[in-house]
């Protein structure tokens, strides 16, 4: 077949940058560039080794027949998905049987992380807030960003759409490892530091201004728009705590640069790079949390297959589609898999950073040729959970919702919470 | 358990499927609950940890909601009642379902009113965009502010409802960077930038693919374009100037010369190879490029396009064109009717032409080879250009129009910043604006001055707080004085930004600081002058992506070896455009609505009437103009017989008659069926050819509870069985191996729910002509929607009433509709 000829995997697994890099974190940097007394300082300063999140998704799920072993339990057999991660069958969990009991197909993908479609946002006390931001509320100006989202808004819909604020607002990606790069290490120079904090200081102006303008409005309107004024309101004071914060980082130099910036090819070549860029994110604690959508610019044709990978997806159970599928999902996972081993590799407090991070893997897609978005392909890796197990779980009566997992993960980053999305309990 | 008629079931009528007799609903459900669930889910046996004692109905909040589906799923499923216990008959069975549902669907329409107001509205992203070129004059999607805005949220695929709208700190964060932007650009240059002259020529380096052919056949001294600009592989559709990275130095107005030469029109190989018509003259496209976001020959998140000229054949010659260009940008060439893939296009024709090439120089099959051969000895069709100069930026005046706009004529004076900042909030917030509530922008110019900065640079950033202000971004309704009604300034708002899109012109503020506007007929002849200017574009555009969804076409793209000419004759485009062309002449000639549902003519472009198969009907002077065409065959015409209509309800690969079903009963009838039981597995597409989509479907409707719903459902989609995922006729489906027309016979029969037979689309048109009310119904209601940014409720029943009553006695004529829904106290109204 053409498609195994080339190899791709190997090719792109060797080029790739930046083995394991020893940076210092930004905790041992702070107390130099900070006063010893700063705010800042003292917020960032957490005596205990911080937990970390991170979730990649995929658009169309993976071919479960190929990913689920037969045997539940330790003693489960591998299979052909699972094959590059054998080495570190002791770092994750494979559940079969979560869902959040939505449907929608495609439409229904992006409710992956939230558990809530978005239509049904309205009237939740959370709306559809996806488990990243809600643990970037909570982890909010320890790091210089709470939350970093990748990915991108091509692919069907809109692409993955993994990330959604309380108010029901997508959170945008960082397109590709370029702009990712940006973020994290390059600098502004001083006169440009200036400009910043003259634009800081211009959008408190401006808050004071418009919450002086809502003030006048409240007199011209009724009382049923003042409720959606408030939410503007909510709004005004949700940039108001986010400048605090962006100012108190302005001092702050960014880390050095392991590697000159990269320029963006396309998903598949570039996803090696994102997931080092990721290792770096949280390695520097430039931040705890991190999400990867791996959507619509996915393009087989980089890995040397002919057909769009929406097109394969409805493979209408014809096995040369099922196999090209196969190739670029062995692919995805090869590509996770050496990305937990990286963080596996790197210390961090007690353990390792993988120990420090609760990794997710999965979709919101189960059967992309049926659009179904039951019994969703899901792996919990790291994060100091017990794991090594193929959990099978019940599907029709004791089902336990996908939310309860993500509850134990929020619970496990430090978010005290009892309920998130649709949950019922914890699981892990 | 008790029934209960409470004011909150009554005002939750509106948008139910089921809203007449809603007491025998809530008292079948609730009978049968208590004759077939008590025995065991009651208060003291709780069996399953379910008691559905205390439910009470009608349902009205989310406990009983989550109680109700339950039931219904078990009911479904046939797993309740259990076997031992006493069981309900099919019929039973089905009027408990369907009671059931009606209380889902009660209970979501009372969670969704309003009130009968419309809630204070953001203006969406399109308004905000239009609005921000009205009040500073200028072009703005060169630059395009609001890229990194979250997608404005929709109900039922309308942009405009004012409850939906939500704002976050993300988006306001958003705002404020976009302000920033705008302001900047449009009123941040005092002195007129300098005017600069570039050429281009001999060394014209092109993307990574083509670099060793261009560099061995051409010495790189050519741009070249070869295929269109969405191809799938991007090796030629974009001519950028790699030796000019930088971008012009500033925004304004650039003389483009070029010097190009149509390549090969005469090329002998197979047009199926290349995929595009050589009969055609070439034309050259310019679209914007940026070298410091990425490849020049790549797409990139912005270009817009620009300007366009045909070639003419023979000698090269000078073309020169005027295009608005940002600081940083470069004009890129394009070639809208190259070819479909050039990559493609080389490696088959290499292979293909073997004879062409000389005997030491045969295709050794490797791509990079087939394009040096091809290019060196063969004859593909491509735009050749050698030599490029620029000039710019062009300003016959200054200060440029959006400072005058702002500033007024003398440009900015800072004796005049208050005076510049009232004038300005008054158009922004589209009002007039008292002393004291300027106050805090005139503190934002002190605060501002005080930081440093000069009264210009503080008086622009006063005006960025404006465009960050509740006042500005939402449509604030004052509260009613008398009846509800707006006040002459709000209702100019709302109508400008029905059939505008954007913000009152002069003369509605002008007609709504007198006043008149108020008046019926002065408000009549504005709706009139606004349908038949040039920016009801907006209009047309926001009300078919809202009414049809049309917005979603290409969300779900098709399969590009299938319906490739969906990309390289940018179809997409053109079935948008029939659908607008058709309203829009509808609009003009006062037509009858009724032609949505059946109609003997088309508006069509070349490739579109290709598609429909109508081309040798096609006035064939102009291929990119849209045309009239009058139809023979009945299967097309009307809304059901448009390729966007058919697309937008495919999934690119496959047609699926219960998706398609619910477009039509959503969007056609106005009735759209429950949301499907949770508990129910999708239909897996089986392409394998076994069973078909109908035979699994009917099997499907053995199954008395699913039946209920899908006798409804599949005849719509039965119907239109016999177009594909893109609109094509088709009479069979294709085979196992995705071939077109080798697959089994396509029965588009069906029964409509009153029992009428029909073989396919024609006589379903048929049956929708017999139900033209129930469609005016629901256009009446689109458009109120729409207009005034909130849903219909059960209280609004007067307004659509008088609406389709009006219209029908007009013989259903657009124009008088939409005449009607503006002078309607529905859109009169708070």
């Amino acid at each position: 077949m053409r498609a195994s000829q080339k190899s791709p995997s190997r090719r792109y697994f060797l080029k790739s940058v930046g083995a394991t890099l020893s940076l210092p974190t930004l905790h041992s940097l702070l107390p130099d560039t900070l006063g010893a007394g700063s705010a800042l300082a003292a917020t960032i300063s957490d005596a205990s080794t911080p937990n970390r999140m991170v979730a990649v998704a995929n658009l169309l799920g993976f071919q479960l027949p190929y990913l689920f072993p037969e045997t539940p339990g330790k003693n489960y057999e591998s299979t052909r998905l699972l094959k590059s991660l054998e080495g570190l069958r002791e770092d994750y969990t494979l559940y079969r049987g979560l869902d959040h009991g939505v449907k929608g197909g495609h439409f229904a993908v992006h409710a992956f992380m939230s558990g809530v479609l978005s239509i049904d946002a309205k009237g939740r006390p959370d709306g559809n807030i996806s488990l990243d931001q809600l643990a970037a509320e909570s982890a909010a100006g320890r790091t210089r960003f709470p939350s970093l989202t990748i990915g991108s808004e091509s692919g069907i819909h809109g692409g993955c759409q993994l990330s959604w604020t309380r108010s029901g607002v997508r959170v945008p990606p960082i397109p590709g490892p370029k702009e990712l790069f940006e973020r994290l290490f390059v600098g502004e120079p001083v006169s440009q530091l200036l400009q910043v904090k003259d634009k800081h200081a211009l959008q408190g102006s401006i808050l004071d201004a418009i919450r002086g303008d809502a003030k006048t409005l409240q007199k011209r309107i009724d009382q049923e728009d003042r409720d959606k004024l408030d939410e503007y309101l909510t709004s005004v004071r949700e940039v108001e705590q986010q400048l605090q914060l962006k100012e108190q980082w302005v001092d702050v130099p960014k880390p050095e640069a392991p590697f000159d910036q990269p320029k963006n090819k396309n998903m598949v070549e570039d996803l090696p790079l994102l997931y080092d860029l990721m290792v770096l994110a949280l390695q520097t604690d430039s931040t705890r949390i991190a999400t990867l959508e791996i959507g619509g610019d996915f393009e087989p044709k980089h890995l040397g297959l002919e057909k769009g990978y929406h097109t394969l997806s409805h493979h209408g159970k014809k096995q040369e589609n099922i196999d090209q599928l196969l190739v670029l999902e062995d692919y995805q996972i090869q590509q996770f898999a050496r990305f937990l081993e990286k963080l596996k590799s790197i210390p961090d407090g007690e353990g390792t950073l993988l120990d420090h991070t609760s990794v997710l893997f999965g979709s919101g897609m189960s059967n992309a040729n049926s659009h179904s978005n039951s019994n969703l392909p899901v792996i919990l890796a790291g994060g100091g959970f017990e794991h090594g197990e193929f959990k099978d779980v019940p599907m029709e009566r004791h089902k336990v919702p996908l939310c309860n997992l993500y509850l134990s993960v929020l619970n496990r980053f430090g978010v005290e919470r009892e309920n998130f999305g649709t949950s019922t309990g914890t699981f892990a | 358990m008790k029934i209960q008629v409470s004011a909150i079931a009554l005002l939750a009528l509106g948008g139910s499927v089921f809203a007449e007799d809603k007491e025998p609903k809530a008292k079948v459900a609730m009978d049968f609950v208590a004759n077939y669930c008590f025995e065991c889910h009651d208060d003291l046996t709780q069996e399953g940890e379910r008691s559905f004692y205390d439910l009470e109905f009608p349902i009205t909040d989310l406990k009983g909601l989550i109680a109700v589906q339950e039931i219904i799923d078990a009911l479904n499923l046939g797993d309740m009642p259990p076997k031992k216990a006493d069981q309900p008959d099919d019929k039973e069975r089905l009027a408990a379902v369907e009671a059931l549902t009606a209380q889902v669907a009660d209970v979501y329409a009372g969670l969704k009113s309003t009130g009968g107001q419309t809630v204070l509205r953001r203006i969406n992203e399109r308004e905000y965009l239009n609005t921000l070129e009205d009040l500073f004059a200028r072009r703005i999607d060169t630059f395009a502010p609001t890229r990194n805005f979250p997608p404005d949220q929709t109900d039922e695929h309308v942009d405009t409802i004012g409850d939906v709208l939500v704002t976050s700190g993300f988006l306001l964060d958003n705002y404020f960077h976009a302000a920033d932007q705008v302001v900047e650009k449009s009123l941040g240059q005092i002195e007129k930038p300098e005017l600069k002259e570039w050429a281009f020529k001999d060394s014209f380096m092109p993307g990574r693919e083509m670099s060793f052919s261009h560099k061995a056949v051409f010495k790189n001294r050519y741009l070249c374009v070869y295929e269109v600009m969405n191809s799938s592989n991007h090796e030629g559709g974009y001519g950028g100037i790699n030796e000019f990275k930088e971008g012009v130095h500033a925004d304004g107005f650039y003389e483009v010369k070029v010097f190009a030469q149509p390549m090969h029109r005469d090329s002998h190989y197979d047009t199926d190879i290349l995929k595009m018509d050589l009969s055609e003259p070439y034309r050259l496209g310019i679209v914007t490029g940026n070298g410091s976001i990425g490849e020049l020959h790549h797409p990139q998140p912005i270009e817009p396009q620009l300007a366009e000229v045909t070639l003419k054949d023979g000698k090269p010659q000078w073309y020169t064109m005027k295009v608005w260009l940002e600081k940083g940008q470069q004009p890129r060439f394009t070639f809208p009717n190259g070819m479909a893939n050039c990559r493609q296009a080389f490696g088959k024709i290499a292979k293909e032409y073997q004879n062409d090439w000389p005997d030491d120089d045969k295709h050794d099959g490797s791509i990079v080879h087939a394009r040096r051969i091809v290019l060196k000895y063969g004859k593909m069709p491509h735009i050749r250009i050698s030599e490029v100069k620029l000039r710019g930026p062009l300003y016959d005046e200054w200060p440029p129009e959006s400072q005058r706009i702002v500033f007024g004529e003398n440009g900015f004076q800072k004796e005049n910043s208050k005076m510049i900042l009232t004038e300005f909030a008054q158009r922004a917030f589209r009002r007039p604006v008292k002393p004291a509530e300027m106050k805090q922008f005139i503190d934002l110019v002190d605060a501002r001055t005080s930081a440093g900065h000069s009264p210009r640079q503080a008086t622009l950033d006063a005006i960025k707080g404006i465009l960050c202000a509740p006042s500005f971004l939402y449509l604030n309704e004052a509260a009613a004085e008398q009846k509800g009604l707006l006040n002459a300034h709000d209702l100019a708002s709302r109508l400008s930004y029905f059939l505008s899109g954007t913000m009152p012109d002069d003369e509605l503020t002008k007609l709504a600081d007198t006043g008149r506007i108020l008046n019926r007929k002065v408000l009549l002849q504005q709706v009139d002058r606004l349908l038949d200017d040039e920016r009801s574009e907006a209009f047309f555009d926001g009300f078919l992506d809202s009414w049809l969804n049309l917005r979603a076409l290409g969300d779900q793209p098709p399969d590009r070896g299938v319906s490739g000419e969906y990309f390289y004759d940018d179809l997409e485009a053109a079935m948008k455009e029939e659908v607008k062309h058709f309203t829009r002449n509808l609009v003009e000639t006062n037509g009858a609505i009724t032609d949505f549902l059946k109609s003997d003519y088309v508006f069509v472009n070349y490739p579109l009437a290709e598609l429909y198969g109508i081309q040798d009907q096609f006035p064939n002077d102009d291929r990119y103009t849209f045309q009239k065409v009058s139809l023979t065959d009945s299967n097309r015409g009307g809304l059901l017989g448009m390729a966007a209509v058919h697309t937008v309800s495919a999934n690119g690969i496959e047609t699926s008659p219960v998706v398609r079903g619910i477009y039509i009963l959503e969007n056609v009838l106005g009735s759209p069926p429950p949301k499907p039981p949770d508990e129910v597995p999708e239909l897996e597409p089986d392409t394998r050819g076994a069973t078909t989509v109908r035979d699994q479907l009917l099997k499907h409707r053995e199954i008395k509870t699913c039946a209920a719903c899908h006798v409804s459902i599949d005849p719509p989609g039965f119907a239109l069985e016999n177009f594909d995922p893109i609109g094509r006729w088709r009479s069979k489906y294709p085979d196992h191996r995705g071939r077109a027309g080798q697959g089994a016979k396509i029965d588009a029969s069906g029964e409509t729910t009153d029992g009428t037979p029909f073989a396919g689309p024609t006589e379903f048109k048929g049956y929708l002509m017999k139900r033209k009310d129930v469609f005016t119904r629901h256009l009446a209601e689109r458009l109120l929607t729409y207009g005034t940014g909130r849903r219909v409720e059960a209280l609004d029943r007067l307004s659509v009433d008088q609406v389709v009553k009006a219209t029908k006695a007009d013989d259903y004529g657009l124009r008088t509709m939409i005449r009607e829904v503006v002078v309607s106290d529905y859109f009169l109204s708070r």
